[in-house]
């Protein structure tokens, strides 16, 4: 009866144990404080009582099981020592699981030596058959002959060599841990110093025990595994999120005016150009379909050569086209470009259109093209012209010397061969000019005060001006074309003729009594300063022809005029850095504005 | 009297300098190009040269090169028909430059301005 009484005390006992130990796991989801709260429940003294505990877990890759944690001691006088110390301390099993024992337990010669171990699982050896039957094996290798106790286990040969160099005591206990059908390790206990035995109650308990360990472990295991895969996840989708920025910033910096369109013709994605060119928000394109935009490329319809591209997964390209947009033509010149949106797996999603404004290329083009013609058109006059120049010299040269000697005194003949002599000297004048268009010069450049030039021109210009009957007058006179610093880089002669053509044009175009003004004024572009000069009249251009063909070589509306006299006026401009335009209306008259460089502070030209 | 050297290669204008010259009270010779005005140069010892620019078998500024390597002090003048040689330094090695014109009175009040001093 007694004996009875206390078997149900001692199983009461250890279905505590086992309840506390399993709080305590199943409040952690630290895989080494599982281990340890594990391990320590197993020797703990009032509770299973092992002297030793040792734990492994299998590592799936290699299928080997790892040491991962011992609890006990290498030696029984160190043993008794730990063990006679927590006794008399009395612990109760919650103060000893969290008594920070672990740490001393570590650095024991048992802890590193499991630590080091790593056993390979054999083939019908007593850790697999362990791990598949799910029994506790319990070993004695003390036993010879037939045995009636459930799980002994007395054949050496089927026990691991790791195990027998690690445990080195014939009697030992393995429980598997396994968690529903998933095997996680084992748990291998003695009683190396005081010999108990081990019985099938322990084999039950120490199976509970390890059931609930394994799914702790397997639980802890899973959870480490998710969280690292979580984090392996947020960090894809930050990576995901960053090339996605990534390719946006990209879409967005580039100087293209691009928008996606899915097989629908529904808009669904487009760059900040693209909002711009059409002048909707992006919020307005995306979602939109196509259809209802009404495009045209240069008279092809949008949509059907997007579906054009859809059925034949091909890419078409539009070379300097115009586009139309709700019925408007776009001013801009564009290189337009369908291609067909694949997704990761080679599938058409839709199509990507790229609109190149190729408008300012295109009008480089037509510059340059034209700047070629003139340069080719200037040569080939100044050849022309230069040869031409000889004989008309030596006629001219000839025709004076006939003035002199032969019609000296005969009033009627003078004023003829003067006719010839006069017809020559214009020829000549048409000639210089053409020479100097035509040709490729350097400018020798000096510093030069900009007013005392225009002053001069003023003194020259007035002579036929007065004439005419026509003022000059020098409207800022007092201010910046008096000022003795308007320096400037440049080649006095060549700047001469240049003002000279154009007031000589201002005297050309004005009639009798009518005025011409010289304005000035320094305005300041891109950091750099320029000295301004207006040269106005009130004669009026009124067709816009004239206008836009004003520095048009040998475009001229005068009857005596070469067609050069602006031309030249402008590249003697142009070679200074400056710039020359033209306005004419009817409130102003017409008015030449020309704008030179300043030469800065330090002395060199701002342009 | 002084003797002038016409170097020119376009003959009517050769003749037309030549005869200038002369009525001005010149000696006038003349040669058809720059080779033929060098050896004029080394024969004649005149006391001014006249060069034209662009001219067969050695041109104006080589011809004014030599003989300015020679002689550094006798009086050149360089014309052309049009002002290209402002794009050369080597023309300052000669006392004036002018752009050829019918009109031949800055061209001979130069000569008799080079001649005096």
């Amino acid at each position: 009866m007694d004996s009875t009484i206390k078997k149900y005390e001692d199983l009461l006992r250890r279905y505590n144990i086992l309840n506390s130990i399993s709080k305590i796991v199943a409040s952690t989801r630290e895989l080494n404080k599982i281990l340890g709260i594990t391990l320590k429940g197993v020797t703990f003294g009032n509770g299973f009582g092992f002297n030793r505990a040792m734990l492994f877990l299998i590592d799936e890759r290699t299928n080997t099981l790892k040491g991962k944690l011992a609890i006990g001691t290498e030696t029984a006088e160190e043993a008794w020592k730990i063990w006679a110390d927590i006794l008399q301390k009395n612990y109760s099993l919650e103060e000893f699981l969290s008594l920070d024992k672990l740490e001393d337990e570590k650095s024991s010669t048992l802890n590193q030596k499991i630590l080091c171990t790593s056993i390979p699982i054999k083939k019908n050896g007593i850790i697999e058959q362990c791990l598949d039957d799910g029994n506790p094996k319990n070993v004695d290798l003390t036993l010879n002959g037939f045995t009636d106790k459930e799980f002994i286990i007395k054949d050496a040969s089927v026990i691991e060599k790791e195990i027998m160099d690690l445990v080195n005591h014939p009697k030992f206990c393995m429980i598997p841990l396994i968690c529903r059908t998933k095997k996680v390790g084992i748990i291998i206990v003695d009683n190396k110093y005081n010999n108990r035995e081990i019985s099938r109650e322990d084999c039950i308990f120490l199976m509970m025990l390890g059931q609930f360990a394994a799914s702790s472990i397997r639980n802890t295991i899973i959870y480490d595994e998710l969280k690292e895969s979580l984090n392996k996840l947020a960090n894809v989708n930050y990576q995901i999120k960053l090339l996605k920025e990534y390719n946006e910033n990209i879409l967005e910096s580039i100087p293209l005016n691009v928008f996606v369109v899915d097989k629908d013709f529904y808009i669904t994605a487009c760059n900040k150009n693209f909002s711009e060119l059409i002048h909707l928000p992006k919020s307005e394109i995306i979602g939109e379909n196509i259809r209802n935009y009404n495009v045209k490329i240069s008279g092809y319809d949008l949509i059907e050569e997007v579906e054009h591209v859809l059925t034949n997964k091909d890419i078409k390209v539009f070379k300097n086209v115009k586009i139309e947009l709700f019925n408007k033509m776009s001013e801009s010149t564009f290189d337009f470009t369908l291609v067909t949106l694949k997704n990761s797996k080679e599938n058409i999603d839709g199509v990507i259109g790229i609109l190149e404004d190729i408008t300012k290329t295109v009008n480089l083009e037509k510059l340059l093209e034209e700047a070629k013609r003139f340069s080719e058109l200037g040569k080939l006059s100044a050849a022309i012209a230069h040869e031409i120049k000889n004989p008309l010299i030596s006629i001219g040269g000839y025709a004076n010397r006939i003035k002199r000697k032969y019609f000296q005194d005969n009033e009627f003949d003078i004023s003829n061969i003067e006719v010839v002599i006069n017809e020559i000297s214009r020829l000549e004048k048409i000639l210089d000019d053409i020479l100097y268009y035509g040709s490729e010069k350097k400018i020798i450049y000096e510093h030069m005060n900009l007013s005392l030039l225009i002053k001069d021109c003023i003194k020259m210009a007035r002579v036929s001006a007065q004439l005419h009957n026509i003022s000059i007058t020098l409207i800022s006179e007092e201010n910046y074309l008096d000022n003795e610093d308007l320096i400037i880089h440049g080649s006095y002669n060549n700047l001469k003729q240049a003002f000279i053509n154009l007031l000589n044009n201002a005297i050309e175009a004005s009639t009798s009594r009518q005025k011409i003004s010289i304005d000035s004024k320094i305005v300041a572009e891109d950091n750099k300063n320029f000295i301004e000069i207006k040269i106005n009249n009130e004669a009026i251009i009124q067709n816009e022809k004239d206008i836009n063909n004003i520095f048009t070589p040998f475009y001229t509306t005068k009857i005596h005029g070469t067609g050069l006299g602006l031309p030249i006026t402008k590249k003697i401009i142009e070679q200074h850095h400056g710039s020359i335009s033209v306005e004419s209306n009817f409130e102003n008259g017409t008015t030449f504005s020309v704008k030179l460089p300043l030469l800065s502070e330090n002395g060199h030209m701002d342009a | 009297m002084k003797k002038i050297l016409v170097v020119e290669d376009e003959k009517t204008i050769r003749n037309l300098y030549k005869e200038e010259l002369i009525d001005e009270g010149y000696e006038v010779i003349t040669a058809e190009d720059g080779l033929a005005g060098y050896e004029l140069f080394k024969k004649e010892n005149p006391d001014l040269i006249t060069i034209d620019l662009k001219m067969p078998n050695m041109n104006g500024i080589e011809l004014l090169d030599k003989i300015r390597k020679e002689d550094k002090d006798i009086p050149i003048i360089i014309y052309s028909a049009y002002n290209e040689f402002t794009q050369n330094f080597s023309v300052w090695a000669a006392n004036e430059y002018l752009v050829k014109s019918s009109d031949l009175t800055e061209f001979k009040t130069k000569v008799k301005e080079l001649l005096l001093s």
